[in-house]
Parts: C-alpha cells; structure tokens; sequence
C-alpha cells in the first residue's frame, strides 16, 4: 500500500465544489469526499482498516504480497476498457484476446509438449511438436513471442474498432460476437488443451522480483517458492508502467482531448474536425492491446499457454472495476486513476472474501452487491455534481 | 365571456430571459386565429402552455370557462386540446390504427379489439381523404401524410382546439393544399384552430383573425381583412434597427474567396450559386424549413450534395468535414446543444478542440499545456466570454450568449477563410447578440468571407454587404444595400407585396 | 431496386434460415427428416423461451444480463419448494416462474425506481442472484426426484413437452406484443419514450413490466431443460445471456428499441439451434462451431444496422418536391 499513500495524503478536489455555507460544514466535507477523485481510494482503505482487526491473516506480507500479484494484471486490463467505456463504447472481447494471444506465444515458445495430449490439436505438427515451438530454442523467443502476441491483439482491436466506426454496429454486438468467435478458436487451436513447458526467459515476467523485502520467515502454508516477500516485481512495473503511459495518453494528449470529444458528443466532434473513426479504432486496439498484455502476465504467472484464460465472469470483474472507480457507461468521463482505485478496490474484496473463507459463489453475491451500490452512487454523485453547477 | 380559450396576462421567463410577456388573448369558439412573428418572437412557448408541454411563470388560462391549468401534454389532450408538433409525435413502428388509440384501446376479451380500431380509422381517414389502410406502419408515409394522420388523432380525440405549428414546412404544394382542404372542413364542423406559420399569404387565406407576436407580446390582432400582408410584416418588424448593430469595419474586397456552383441534391437543393468575397459578410434570408441550414451543412460536407461545385480560395472544396476545416473552412451549426458543444466539459476545452492538434509536442502529441492556458484565456478575453474560470467551469453553465461566443471562438484559433454562421443569434439575449455582430465584423475585417444565414431579417440588414434570399432549397434573389425589407420577406415568402 | 433490397434487408433472418436449412440438407440428407428437425426445436426450447422474454426487454431499448442466473437460481428455487412442500412439478413450474418473475422485479425495482441503467443493474444481478444460489445450495448440484424427469421426458400426443411450452409461450407473447394495450405499449416506448409520455404512457410501468416478464421467461426456461436432465449444475445457465440475446436479435430484435417480434425470436433461437446441429450432423470440429455462429450472428447485426442506417436517412426532412 505504501505506493499509495502520498496520492492519499493530498486530496485535490478536482470538480467544482461550491464553498460550503455556514451551517453545512459537514455536509460540504462529506460533499467533497463523495465527489473527490479519491473517493474509491478512502473506502479501499476504511474498508481495510475496518477488516483487519478481523481478518489478521489479511495484513501479513503474504496477504499483501498476493493481493498485488492479483491485481496488476486486472489493472492492465481495465485500463484498456477505461478508453473504450470513455468514448461511450464496450469492449466484451478482452477476456477472449488474452486466452487466444496466451495460446499464441506459448504454441510459439513452448520448449517440449506432450504428443499424447496435443495430438489432435491443428497447430501440432507444424506449430507445435514435441520439441516444442518454432521459437523453443531462439534466444528470442520471449521478445518474438510478446511481438506476436501483441500483433494479434491489434489485428483483433482494429476489426473491433472499424466495424464500430466505419459499419456503425453497436460496440455491445460486435465485441460479442469477437468474444465468441476469438475465444471458440483459441480454444480449436489447442483444443481446450493448456500449452506448458514455457521457457524461463517468459516466465521469469510473471514474478521476476526485482526488489524483494525479508520480513521474517515464510509461514508454513504460504506460496511453496518464495523465501522473501518481492513487492517490486515484473507485473507491478508493466501494468504501472502502461497504467502511466495510459494516463499520459488520456489526459495530456491530443489523442486524450479526441477521446473525451467523441464520448461527450460525438457529433460535435465530428463538426470540429476531430478524425471520430481514427480514433475509434484506435482504442479499441488499445483495449485488445491492453489485454494482450495482461495475457503475458497472466502467463507468465501461470507457466501456461491457456486459451480459457480470461474466459468465464473475469470480464464482468473488469468491468465492474472500472464502473466502480467512477468511470461513466455514457462516455466522457474517465480517469485512468479511479480505474486504479476501482482495481485496488475489487481485488481487496475479492481477497477479504476469499480470506473469509467463502465460496467463489458468495463473492460473486457480493461482487454483484458492490457494484449496485457503486452505480447508486454514481447517481448520487452525478446529481450533486449537476446541483453544484 | 364566451370565448372557448382566454389566456389572462399569460407569461413565461426561461431563467430570467422573458419569452412571452403579458399576453391577454381570447379565442371564440370556432374560430381559425393566425398567430405569426419572427422566430423568437414567443410563438411555439405561447402554445407550449396551452399545449401542457410547459407551465406559465404567471398569468392565467380559462378553457371553456373555467380554469385551465395542464399539468402535462396528455392532460391538455383530455381536455380536448390537440397540438400538432412541427416535430411530429407519432410512433413510426406502429400502424396508423394504433398511432390513432395508443392512449386507450378499445378491447373484446381483454385483447385490442383491431376491427373496431380499423373501422374507426378507416371512418377518420376517409374525412382526410387518406387513401392508407389502416394497418399501414407509419414510416411508409410520406411527411404530409403523417400530418394526416396526427390530424386523424386529434379528430378521434373529438379535440375543441387544433394548434398546428407550422404544418407546411415539410410538404410538397400538393400536400399543403390537400392540407388546407383539410382545415376548410375542420373549420365547417365548427372547430377551434390555430395556426401558426411564417407563410403569410398561408395565413391569411386560411385564417379569420390573424395575430402578432413580438418580442413575447401581443403587438397587434384584427379580423383578417383589416389585415393586409403589408400590415402583418410592419407588426412583426416593427423595431427600430439604430443601436442594436456596431459599425462595420470591413469591407468586401474583389478577392473571391469562395464559390458555390450549382449545388444541388433531391429534394433538398437546386442549383444553388453563389460567391463569397474576402472582406464581405454575405447574408442567406430563408425561413425555417427554406433549406438554408441544409445548404451549410452541404458545403460544409455533413449532408451529400449530387452536384455542383466548391472552391476556397484557388483550391476545390471537397472530402469530409476534417479536410474542409484544413482547408480553412469553420462552420457555426444552428445545433449549439447537440452540434456546437461539448456541454459537460470545461470553457476552455470546447474552445480548444479545433485547434487542439496545434498544441501537440512530440512524438506523443504531448499537449504544451502552458500555450493551451495561454491561447485559451486569450481566446476568452478577445471573445468577451464571461466565466470565472474556463479551465474548470463546464460550458454548460455559461448564459446562451457566452456559450455561442464560444462556439464562434473554437474556430479562431485556425484562421479560417470561410466562415459559414447559422443563426449564430438565436437564443442570445439583445446584448450578446451586439457582441456577436462585432465578431462577424472583426472575422470580415481579417480578410476572410463571412456567410451570415439567419431568418431573422432585421440582423441581416444591419449587418450584410449583400443578401441572398432561398426559399425551397432555391436562391430566389439577391439584394444590394440599401435593403428593402418587403422585398426581401416577398422573395423568401415568394409573395407579391404591392 | 430498393424495394427489393429493402424486402432483402426486412427479411434477412428468413433467408439466412433457408440458406443454412438447404446447405446443411444438402451436405446430410439426414438432416431434413422430421425427427432431426423435431429434435432441433425441442432443444431450441432453452434458448428460444427465455429469448422471447428477452425480447420484450429489448423492444423497450433495454436489456438483461441476468438471465443466465435467473435460468439456474428460478428452477432451485423451485427444486426447493418442491422437495420441501410437496407441490408437485406442476407446482414445481409455477414456483419457477414466479420466482424468475420476482428476480426480474429486483431488475425492474433498480432500473426505474432508482433510475440506474439496465446494463449495470443486470450485471449487478447476474452476479447476485448465481451467488445467491450458490449459497442456498453451498456450490453443490442439486438433484430433483424421478417425477421431474417424467414430467421432462412427456409428451402431448407426439408432440414432446418442451415444444408444447415454447410454442404456446411464442403464441402468448406474440397476442400480448400485437393484440394488447401493453404490447403496444411496449413498441411505442421502445419507438419514442419521450413522445411516449408526451401521449401520457405510463413508460415507467410498461419498462418495469418488462423485467418482470424477461424473468419469468428466464425461469421457464430453466426450469424446462432441468426437468429433461433431472439435476441443476452449479454453473448452469453461466454466460447463456449472451445466447439468449443473440437469439433475439438474430429474430430482429434491435438493441435500439422498437423493433422485434416473438415469433422472431422463436426463429432466431431455432436458427441458432439449427446451425449447432447442423454442425454436429455434418461433423464440424465441435471447436469451429461457435465461430461459425459468432459469423451469422455479425451478419444478422450488419443487417440490422443498415436497416437502421436507411430508416434514418427516410427521415430525413424533405424541402422541395422529388422530381419524378
């Protein structure tokens, strides 16, 4: 959490809040605190500090440690639809190009494969032999893989974004019908088999502590490999990194100002010169991009080429995510940081309700729960916001 | 009194800006008023209150002797009031029948008895001589027909009262007479109507008693044949045009700076032709529906034109909206809301967004965030745009005027050549329109062309070099100061005025 | 010209149908015979029932993601009553249906009692109402009794049980969506809700309706292809919205509203049922198949667009008279 702390410590209230009146001061401040960019941030840490005389287990480094691990791929992923929901759009083909882009780099790297397994699979024999992939042997072959994986994802965005901008079809139907088509032919490709046997120079970006803190000894049933507790590792750089090259883009760009344009009124911004289905495009391959690589977190986490990855309700958690950070289903209004807050905040549940030992179906209750009560207050916000003006 | 509707001092502010003032006005029972004036003049808010779209701020209405207060649309339509939109209200996916019942079928075993909503449909569109079957879905129909139709409803509602809003706009001549056949017999069986509409020749044909609007009050009323067109156009004018216009500093250059040949497209346009000079603000009169916002957006490559030819400057006109504006063009919709502005963001957001690009550093399009502060506040301060802090401050909570000035200032920043203004004026308040005017001026004096297109005429004869007057997607005359206002309203109204 | 692509445009799904109906029979002779395409309506069934649910929901411009957990939780809640009251499968199904429609008023309560957008408020729900059913069976499958299954397996005369209901289903929705007050209702807010309440609609009461039907569908629905299996799954029903939508919009159902049938959804569930077999029948990698649906899908939704796309340009304001 440390990262966190000094964005905490100086809340900027970035929308116009009018000066409380005499008489109101509560009120105002608590006016401020639900309108204030870091809204999501305090209840992730009230949530938090309220849990943790209850839940010991959830502040030990352990805890901590594999809270982040689950939450920098998510982040990577719903910084990707923060874009497509900013221009009023919805990407539900990101869970589908992680599975396939996994499936991708492993055929391509795998250093051995079991024949029994993969036999009828059509990428074995010419992709894929018991040798492994073309690439098992290159000392390229983690780069080559990551290019190829990263390639696929933009011809899938691209195909998503010019039936939306240059067809007119509804981003909802054309990202299923990705989602299902994308997904079906990972799954052909190895049919519904994992791929192992990923070379370490891949699997090294799933973990890779950089910097790693001794807190004392491991607890006897926690994560079998690690002796130390790494807090800076390859994930957290990566998904910070393009988490930091995402809040560049969207607020201090030309391409930023476009992306607002077109999710606040897109007729006006296509009056205004603004190139609409450029940019259109443009984003939803930054979504299947951003999935892709959260894909090479994933596996590289997993030391598994999975093409169901990404499969299942890990698209409704993204989406959730960004909603509750504060993120608008109508377009134009986004923020790379209430996605991260809105991350920080789902993964938190999902590990408090995990540590409470509860089935992966309550927290589902929960999650669906949690992210009622964020549109509510969405609502709530939007209608102060609208009094305030 | 025995009047059917009396409306009593009836006014109505829209945040403090009056639409209609203190309008004492009475309808008798059978009786065809025509209520004309300028667009702005109060007309559609008037019958807004009697229609129950929106409550007066003060006043009173007494409908058939008692008090008249609606509470919505549907209220005024159970009291037997039909008010025929310009934008129609009717369900294209749903067959005529169905359009006439919507508000309450009648029904046999609990299932919409279609029979009977056939024969009665049927029984209505044979009175307006609508030759449709009653199951036909509304989208087939032509406009006309579907006035007919919104006719049809209003019949079967037994309505006391029909208000149709300028009905025409949207119909073929043959349409319209078929129309007005229509509103001879409404008027046989002893209905009450109004009708509103800037065809003045329309109006007094149809109507008994005609009335003026202007400026939200009630300038003048008489029986129609005290009322010649002369008289209507005085009561509409009527103001005195010293003070309300700055001095034009430009003045129009030989340099051609712009020219549109032949434009034309089906049904919208027919040969249109025209050119603009450097220097010149050039003037476009029509009314509503006359196509002159068809004609802007046309060259401006929103809508497609089948013929005809751009230039600006030396180079032709052509591509999408994107390449026009690169080649120096700047359009200012009439759709302030919807086309002009991003609402819920900041003044100096919307202010930027033409010439955002301009701001781009680096490879990553970095926007030099000092040079947009910059640019932007003295985009505010040259513009006049009163908001206490544009960086923040959505436009949406700027006045209609300030808001305009900034639609107009987001294109300054690119220096255009050509600026087309589609009624940059219309809902400003007098001053911000004063400001508005000098704008067009100071964008003539920088050497580019200014085309002006309002409908209301009083602007463009204080403002123009010269004024272009369209009517049905045609130019019908062009005008050289000093401007003759009866001649100007006959070509748009393509009337005879003796 | 354009008459005949609008009659193409208007019914594309129909050609779509005969296309994919003389392809298959040709490839399998097999695949016309009567009991092939019996089967293929009877397992059309799951998907077709809740899709004409759906469809209701759609023709309001809204939508329902929570179908796929109303279809599992519905049944067990049922499964339940059933077991712990002694009501019998008759009552088993109206407890289904009933309860779907319960589920579908938690929807209707949020999206216009506190105005928050359907996709939100069925997303939400998707996930409650799995968990909720999660808790009451602690993740675990529930069984039904022997009585269920008969029930599932019977048939009228020849006609097997699960045909009965969808067609008698697709026969009540189409007379309530064409032959009612509300029906046209539900067309008129889903065309214009603003004219419609201009014309004094109720619009909030027609769309909570709405939900509330799409619900007791989604529960029918499951209820109906359990009682052939005679056990509820844990992940029953999981991600079945997104085949249930498709069916209706492959029906013609627009996501903008205004625009749908019943009996189109019955024949977008059957194609999609169709295209599935007929996968099967000629061999297709069982792997292909969603692929090829995803293709049919894109295609219905092209058509869709287009139609749209030419209805707006129609509107378009007419200012001089078409020289003809």
């Amino acid at each position: 959490m440390k990262d966190l702390s000094p964005a905490g410590a100086t809340p900027r209230p970035d929308i116009r809040v009018p000066a409380p009146r005499p008489g109101a001061d509560l009120g105002g401040r608590l006016r401020r605190v639900l309108l204030s960019d870091y809204f999501v941030l305090y209840l992730s840490l009230a949530y938090f500090l309220v849990l943790v005389p209850f839940l010991p287990t959830l502040s030990t480094p352990g805890n901590l440690t594999n809270l982040m691990s689950n939450m920098w791929p998510l982040l990577v992923v719903a910084v990707g639809q923060t874009f497509v929901l900013t221009i009023a759009g919805i990407d539900l083909s990101q869970g589908a190009v992680m599975g396939l882009t996994s499936v991708v780099a492993a055929m391509l790297i795998a250093t051995a494969a079991p024949a029994q397994v993969l036999a009828n699979a059509p990428i074995w024999g010419s992709f894929l032999t018991e040798k492994g992939g073309w690439l098992a042997a290159s000392p390229w072959a983690a780069p080559i893989a990551i290019a190829a994986m990263l390639a696929v994802a933009a011809v899938i965005g691209a195909c998503n974004g010019a039936a939306v901008a240059r067809l007119g079809m509804p981003p909802f139907m054309v990202t299923l019908v990705t989602m299902i088509a994308v997904g079906a032919f990972a799954i052909w490709l190895t049919q519904s088999n994992n791929i192992r046997e990923l070379p370490d120079s891949f699997v090294t970006l799933g973990r890779g502590d950089l910097v790693s803190v001794y807190l004392g000894p491991k607890l006897e049933s926690q994560l079998p490999r690690r002796e130390v507790y790494s807090f800076v590792t390859w994930p957290m750089v990566i998904a910070l990194a393009v988490a930091a090259f995402a809040h560049l883009l969207l607020n201090r760009t030309v391409f930023g100002r476009y992306v607002f344009a077109i999710g606040i009124n897109r007729k006006a911004a296509e009056i205004s010169g603004v190139p609409v289905a450029r940019v259109i495009v443009t984003v939803f391959i930054i979504s299947a991009v951003c999935a892709a690589i959260a894909s090479i977190l994933y596996t590289a986490r997993l030391e598994t080429g999975r093409p169901t990855l990404g499969a299942g309700t890990f698209l409704l958690d993204v989406i959730g995510a960004s909603v509750i950070g504060g993120t608008s289903l109508f377009g134009g209004k986004g923020k790379i940081i209430w996605t991260f807050f809105g991350v920080l905040f789902f993964v938190l549940l999902s590990n408090t309700l995990n540590l409470m030992n509860l089935s992966t179906f309550h927290i589902d209750m929960v999650k669906g729960g949690v992210i009622l009560m964020a549109a509510l207050l969405d609502v709530v916000r939007t209608r102060l916001l609208r009094a305030a003006t | 009194m025995t009047a059917l509707l009396a409306l009593d001092s009836l006014a109505k502010d829209w945040f403090g800006v009056p639409a209609v003032r203190d309008v004492t006005l009475a309808i008798e029972q059978g009786a065809t008023l025509g209520l004309i004036g300028e667009n702005g003049a109060g007309k559609s808010t008037l019958m807004n209150m009697i229609g129950g779209v929106v409550a007066p701020s003060s006043g009173a209405m007494i409908w058939r002797g008692e008090p008249y207060a609606p509470a919505s649309a549907a209220d005024a339509t159970t009291r037997g009031i039909a008010f025929i939109h310009q934008e129609l209200n009717l369900f294209t996916n749903l067959s005529i029948a169905e359009n006439v019942f919507i508000d309450g079928f009648p029904r046999r075993f609990g299932l919409i008895d279609r029979k009977r909503i056939a024969e009665a449909t049927r029984a209505l569109l044979a009175r307006l001589d609508v030759e449709h079957a009653p199951e036909t879905i509304v989208g087939e129909l032509a406009p006309g027909e579907r006035q007919l139709v919104e006719i049809a409803k209003a019949l079967h509602r037994a309505a006391d009262l029909i208000i149709f809003d300028e009905p025409t706009t949207s119909l073929t001549p043959r349409e319209t007479a078929r129309l007005f056949d229509v509103i001879a017999r409404l008027k046989a069986e002893g209905r009450t109507i109004i009708y509103i509409s800037h065809i003045l020749g329309d109006v007094a044909r149809i109507c008994d008693r005609i009335a003026v609007l202007r400026d939200g009050r009630l300038i003048d009323e008489g029986e129609t044949r005290d009322m010649p067109v002369a008289r209507m156009i005085r009561s509409m004018i009527g103001r005195e045009l010293s003070g309300l216009f700055p001095d034009r500093v430009a003045a129009p250059d030989e340099e051609i700076v712009f020219r549109a040949e032949g434009l034309s497209q089906a049904g919208v346009l027919e040969g249109v032709t025209f050119d603009v000079r450097a220097g010149e603000i050039l003037g476009l009169f029509g009314l509503m529906g006359s196509g002159r916002s068809e004609l802007a957006r046309g060259i401006f490559g929103l809508d497609p034109l089948a013929a005809g030819t751009l230039r600006l400057g030396a180079a032709p006109l052509a591509g999408p909206p994107k390449a026009r504006i690169a080649a120096g063009l700047a359009f200012v919709t009439e759709n302030r809301r919807e086309e002009g502005l991003m609402m819920e963001a900041p003044v100096a957001e919307n202010l930027s967004l033409v010439a955002v690009r301009d701001f781009g550093r680096g490879p990553l399009a970095l926007i030099d965030r000092e040079a947009h502060v910059e640019a932007t506040e003295r985009a505010k301060v040259e513009l006049g745009i009163r908001a206490a802090n544009i960086a923040r401050q959505p436009v949406k909570a700027l006045s209609g005027g300030n808001q305009q000035k900034v639609v107009i200032g987001k294109w300054l920043m690119r220096d255009p050549r050509l600026f087309i203004l589609d009624e940059p004026t219309r809902g400003v308040d007098v001053g911000a329109k004063y400001e508005i005017y000098a704008l067009a001026d100071r964008l003539a004096a920088a050497g580019g062309g200014v085309l002006f297109i309002s409908s209301e005429l009083e602007e463009l004869i204080g403002m123009c070099d010269r004024i272009l007057v369209m009517s049905r997607g045609e130019l019908t005359a062009a005008f050289a100061p000093p401007f003759d206002r009866e001649k100007l309203l006959a070509a748009a109204f393509r009337e005879a005025v003796a | 010209m354009s008459r005949l692509s609008d009659l193409a445009l208007r019914h594309a799904t129909l050609l779509i149908f005969a296309a994919v109906l003389l392809w298959f029979g040709a490839q399998a002779p097999g695949f016309l015979t009567p009991e092939s395409l019996g089967n293929i309506i009877k397992q059309a069934a799951f998907i077709g029932i809740a899709a004409i649910g759906i469809t209701f929901v759609l023709l309001t411009a809204g939508i329902d993601l929570s179908v796929g957990a109303v279809m599992y939780l519905a049944p067990l809640i049922a499964g339940f009553a059933m077991r712990d009251l002694g009501i019998g499968v008759g009552g088993g199904l109206v407890v289904a249906v009933l309860a779907g429609g319960l589920l579908g008023a938690i929807n209707a309560a949020a999206i216009v009692g506190l105005r928050i957008i359907p996709f939100i408020v069925t997303l939400a729900t998707l996930f409650a109402f799995r968990g909720f059913g999660a808790f009451l069976t602690s993740s675990q499958q529930f069984d039904f009794d022997r009585a269920m299954r008969d029930f599932g397996l019977s048939s009228v005369g020849p006609v097997p049980m699960p045909i009965v209901v969808f067609l008698l289903l697709a026969l009540a929705a189409h007379v309530v969506l064409s032959r009612t007050t509300f029906g046209r209702q539900v067309y008129a807010v889903g065309n214009d809700p603003e004219a419609a309440r201009k014309a004094g609609l109720p619009v909030a009461w027609v769309q909570a309706r709405v939900y509330v039907i799409s619900g007791a569908c989604a529960g029918l629905a499951g209820f109906i292809v359990i009682s052939q299996i005679g056990r509820l799954d844990a992940g029953f029903g999981e991600g079945r919205e997104f085949d249930v939508i498709a069916a209706a919009v492959l029906g013609g159902a627009s996501l903008f509203g205004g625009i749908g049938s019943a009996l189109g959804a019955v024949v977008g569930a059957t194609l999609i049922q169709t295209v599935k077999s007929g996968l099967v029948f000629t061999g297709v990698n069982l792997y292909l198949q969603p692929i090829l649906m995803a293709a049919i899908i894109f295609l219905a939704v092209l058509v869709d667009t287009l139609r749209a796309r030419r209805i707006a340009i129609r509107k378009r304001r007419i200012i001089r008279p078409i020289e003809t």
